[in-house]
């Protein structure tokens, strides 16, 4: 697993409190791990922080499961 | 209706998310009445809701702040002062969240790390922001302190979980506070226990449909809208009602007296 996905891993543990087994990159953030609206907006904004970039409103939309989280980051960082 | 109960007046307006909030009709009713506003919201919140749109509508300033920080807090009411060019005549708190709530956690099953963030960001919150409030002397004599709460704070309602204590804990800093800033300031805190309101954070609570309806049916005036929380807010931060301090004041249609209400057994 890319060093981006582990970090993406990491943050949503913290953040919706689910445990790293429960996360597969095809869960998706709202039926699978229990985020409400808020805790969308607040992974987003997480994610932001902590790779050190902005995500407009309309691709954050486009992101719902972990994979598209860590497809969209990964094709947005320069590691 | 305006009358301006407000004019001249300067205040800071928190927990604005989107149309539906109390806070957000406090704020448009407050420039109704002649008063200089500044908002704020959690970045977060801000981001989630529509805070944007009313601080155009309303030509105020957005000051964001995470009220669970004293150096957010304190760049809050530094600006805010510099930005209406004075000290403040009113606050208001209407900040409240709870992630055991969101989660849908049974009362007997709380994550007691996320009960204390609950009463970090619902209630010590309100301490906090007037301990900065009190520390830098940002209020004008005859200021006023408002922050909502529920009943919850004083019977058990289930489905509001550790929401309950939290809002026990707001409305003691109230009184605690009321005592220090009433004797140095003549500035008054008091808290408004206000009806459930279709709100995004009311929404929250589970069962909020069938409670509210309950509710309703219960007072006999039925449930108090979000427009006339505004309207008692206003009054609350006027000079109509100086010598009220310390108090949790009940906008609720008459719920909070009420034992039976036949109403309730008419289908």
């Amino acid at each position: 697993m890319s060093n981006i996905a582990e970090k993406v891993k990491a943050i949503i543990v913290d953040k919706l409190g689910v445990d790293e087994s429960e996360i597969a990159l095809e869960s998706s953030f709202t039926n699978d791990l229990g985020a409400d609206s808020l805790d969308t907006v607040e992974l987003i904004m997480e994610f932001e922080k902590t790779f050190d970039i902005s995500i407009p409103d309309e691709q954050a939309e486009n992101i719902t499961t972990v994979g598209e989280a860590v497809s969209y980051l990964e094709s947005q960082v320069k590691e | 209706m305006a009358n301006n109960l407000l004019a001249g007046k300067r205040g800071i307006i928190s927990g604005a998310l989107d149309e539906q909030s109390i806070a957000w009709k406090v704020a448009e009713r407050c420039v109704e009445e002649g008063a200089q506003i500044v908002l704020t919201n959690a970045p977060v919140a801000m981001r989630f809701g529509k805070i944007n749109e009313l601080a155009e509508k309303l030509n105020a300033e957005i000051i964001p702040a995470d009220a669970t920080s004293m150096e957010d807090l304190e760049n809050l009411v530094t600006k805010s002062q510099e930005h209406l060019g004075g000290k403040l005549d009113f606050v208001l708190h209407s900040i409240g969240m709870s992630v055991n709530v969101r989660k849908g956690r049974d009362y007997t099953d709380l994550k007691h790390d996320w009960m204390m963030k609950t009463f970090d960001v619902s209630a010590i919150s309100f301490h906090k922001m007037m301990q900065v409030l009190w520390q830098k002397d940002a209020m004008n004599d005859w200021g006023s302190v408002l922050a909502l709460t529920y009943i919850a704070a004083q019977r058990t309602f289930p489905d509001y979980s550790e929401m309950a204590e939290s809002k026990a804990l707001l409305e003691s800093f109230a009184r605690s506070f009321g005592y220090h800033f009433g004797t140095r300031n003549k500035v008054r805190v008091n808290t408004i226990s206000q009806s459930p309101t279709m709100t995004t954070a009311g929404q929250g609570v589970k069962g909020f449909g069938e409670f509210f309806n309950y509710a309703d049916k219960m007072s006999p005036l039925g449930n108090a809208p979000a427009e006339s929380c505004a309207d008692y807010c206003i009054q609350l931060f006027s000079d109509l009602s100086r010598y009220v301090t310390m108090q949790n004041l009940f906008h609720d249609g008459g719920f909070s007296n009420m034992g039976m209400n036949p109403a309730l057994l008419e289908g």
